[in-house]
């Protein structure tokens, strides 16, 4: 493979910022956008921040890793963190990844069912996939405009275009909330909203729509054991036959990210299986 | 982590038929998947010489390469291409369909020729044996050699008027009566969307046999059309631009390479925006 098709793809030079950079996608993102040649600004709010910054600092350079530890919950301080990477950093791509996946938003618990969502449940749904994103637009988006180019990557889910078949979570202890399809249907509008406004000045918006990504690498309120017959219906659900892994969406992400992409925005890429494809 | 440039778009080794590939965009997805290591073959009629541009590939980029003139509307001359591709390379790896007719309304000299009232049956015909038949022989032999080995990857390459109308405006002139007004060809809409239904059909049907099909579908690229057209199309996208001719060849590397291992029955936009407003 010769410079010139790699470096279509490269983000060398290029400051990335990353929400939600210690969750299942988050981890894989960060490495994808290290390994690729972006300096990177990680933010999360999990205490593994630190060790995951450690390791990344070792295996990419101090330099390549920013790291901000902060709860986007807390407004003003989210807010505060976001004025100081616009004051110091040129931000060329913004990852919206973060998601608050678990019993706050209604996953996986019986009060997060269509019949009983709490509306501090849809709060939280509208606030993480809606608000989040557009507080992070709004604050690091300008530089974007005024540099005349920049690549927004939002991660939104085919539960926004399709609904959840709600005999695959029957017998099951797990509930994909309402508030999650609405929410991240939401980030599709959005999406297209930026990359309508701010097309002409150069700034890209796309979202990326991921299929069945189990977490099965750890135990959280979110994560599928990985012999859990559960799996074996959502694989069962899509054309390939099996659930994705978090790294088969690095060359959508790396794609949307990079100038390989320089005449896609508005766009929602859906990296699915072939699950919406039936 | 597999996450590197190189390793994930790497295609060294896979054989990639481009139909339409002495073509302005053909050629240039041809010349992506030499950069990245890849063997195209290069079909497309004769007149267009496909041989030639074969070896233009060779030169520039130091991989196998191959020319091919054929008609893929016949059934025979496709099945001769895929045995002449396994005699010489033993394996098919990448099929894109990207051959069809696209005649330049925006600057042809008896332009109501086109319009749906005028539009002749026979170019009808040959629009859909191109663009639709072709497509469908060369999925049929090469897509179920593919299937046979239980790999592959077929791009079918649709359009923005796959995902939205013409808007007939575009191409009209100053000065002319309405009925004399030229008119996007109903065919080109009707190809390419139909190349969208293609495409999910053949990805569910071969999807048990480790073949993936997706399609893109690009806008506009800029290729001397007349300044007002260029104005006029520009206004329709948000980037408010037409494509530069390379501006695919991401996209064709990404969907025809590992680097897209989990995507199937999917449909990429790759039109400036001009279809999210």
């Amino acid at each position: 493979m010769n410079l010139q098709a790699s470096s279509m793809f490269s983000l060398e030079g290029r400051t990335a910022v990353l929400t939600g950079a210690t969750g299942f996608f988050g981890r894989t993102f960060a490495r994808t956008l290290l390994s690729n040649g972006a300096r990177l600004i990680a933010l999360g709010r999990s205490e593994r921040l630190e060790n995951l910054s450690t390791g990344w600092s070792r295996d990419f350079g101090v330099d390549r890793v920013r790291s901000c530890r902060v709860d986007m919950y807390d407004l003003p301080a989210f807010s505060a963190v976001l004025d100081e990477i616009a004051a110091e950093e040129e931000v060329d791509v913004l990852v919206n990844n973060a998601y608050e996946l678990g019993s706050a938003t209604g996953f996986n618990t019986s009060d997060g069912a269509l019949e009983t969502a709490t509306l501090d449940q849809w709060t939280r749904h509208f606030t993480s996939g809606i608000y989040w994103p557009a507080l992070t637009v709004q604050k690091l988006g300008p530089g974007m405009k005024a540099r005349g180019h920049g690549s927004i990557v939002n991660i939104s889910t085919m539960y926004a275009v399709v609904a959840p078949d709600p005999r695959l979570y029957e017998g099951t202890r797990f509930l994909n909330p309402p508030g999650y399809s609405a929410a991240k249907a939401g980030t599709l509008a959005f999406t297209r909203y930026v990359a309508s406004f701010w097309g002409s000045h150069g700034v890209r918006a796309n979202a990326i729509l991921p299929g069945p990504f189990s977490n099965t690498e750890e135990v959280s309120g979110n994560s599928v054991d990985s012999s859990d017959p559960f799996l074996g219906r959502l694989a069962s659900r899509t054309s390939l036959g099996r659930p994705g892994q978090p790294q088969e969406l690095a060359g959508a992400l790396l794609f949307l990210a990079s100038d390989a992409s320089s005449y896609i925005t508005g766009h929602a890429l859906v990296v699915d299986g072939g699950w919406t494809a039936i | 982590m597999r996450t590197e440039v190189e390793a994930l778009f790497d295609l060294t080794g896979r054989v990639a038929v481009i139909t339409g590939g002495s073509g302005l965009l053909g050629y240039k997805h041809a010349e992506v998947i030499a950069a990245a290591g890849g063997t195209p073959v290069l079909v497309d009629l004769p007149a267009t010489e496909p041989e030639a541009h074969a070896r233009q590939l060779v030169e520039q980029y130091g991989v196998n390469a191959l020319g091919c003139s054929v008609d893929i509307t016949k059934l025979d001359e496709v099945t001769a291409l895929l045995a002449t591709i396994l005699e010489q390379f033993a394996t098919v790896d990448i099929l894109i369909n990207n051959a069809a007719n696209n005649p330049k309304v925006e600057s042809a000299s008896n332009p109501a020729w086109s319009r749906l009232e005028n539009f002749p049956l026979e170019a009808w015909e040959a629009d859909l044996a191109v663009g639709l038949t072709g497509a469908f022989l060369c999925s049929k032999v090469i897509g179920a050699e593919m299937a046979h080995r239980n790999k592959g990857v077929i791009l079918n390459i649709a359009s923005d008027l796959a995902v939205i109308a013409p808007d007939q405006r575009l191409y009209m002139r100053d000065g002319l009566p309405r009925d004399q007004q030229p008119a996007k060809p109903v065919t080109y809409s009707v190809v390419k969307t139909g190349l969208l239904g293609l495409t999910r059909y053949l990805a569910t049907y071969w999807a048990d046999r480790g073949v993936r099909v997706n399609a893109i579908s690009p806008g506009g690229v800029y290729d001397g059309q007349p300044d007002d057209f260029v104005s006029r199309l520009s206004a329709l996208i948000p980037l408010a631009r037409m494509a530069r001719v390379d501006e695919y060849q991401g996209a064709v590397l990404f969907m025809c390479s590992d680097a897209s291992s989990y995507m199937t029955g999917a449909n990429v936009v790759l039109d400036g925006g001009r279809s999210c407003w």
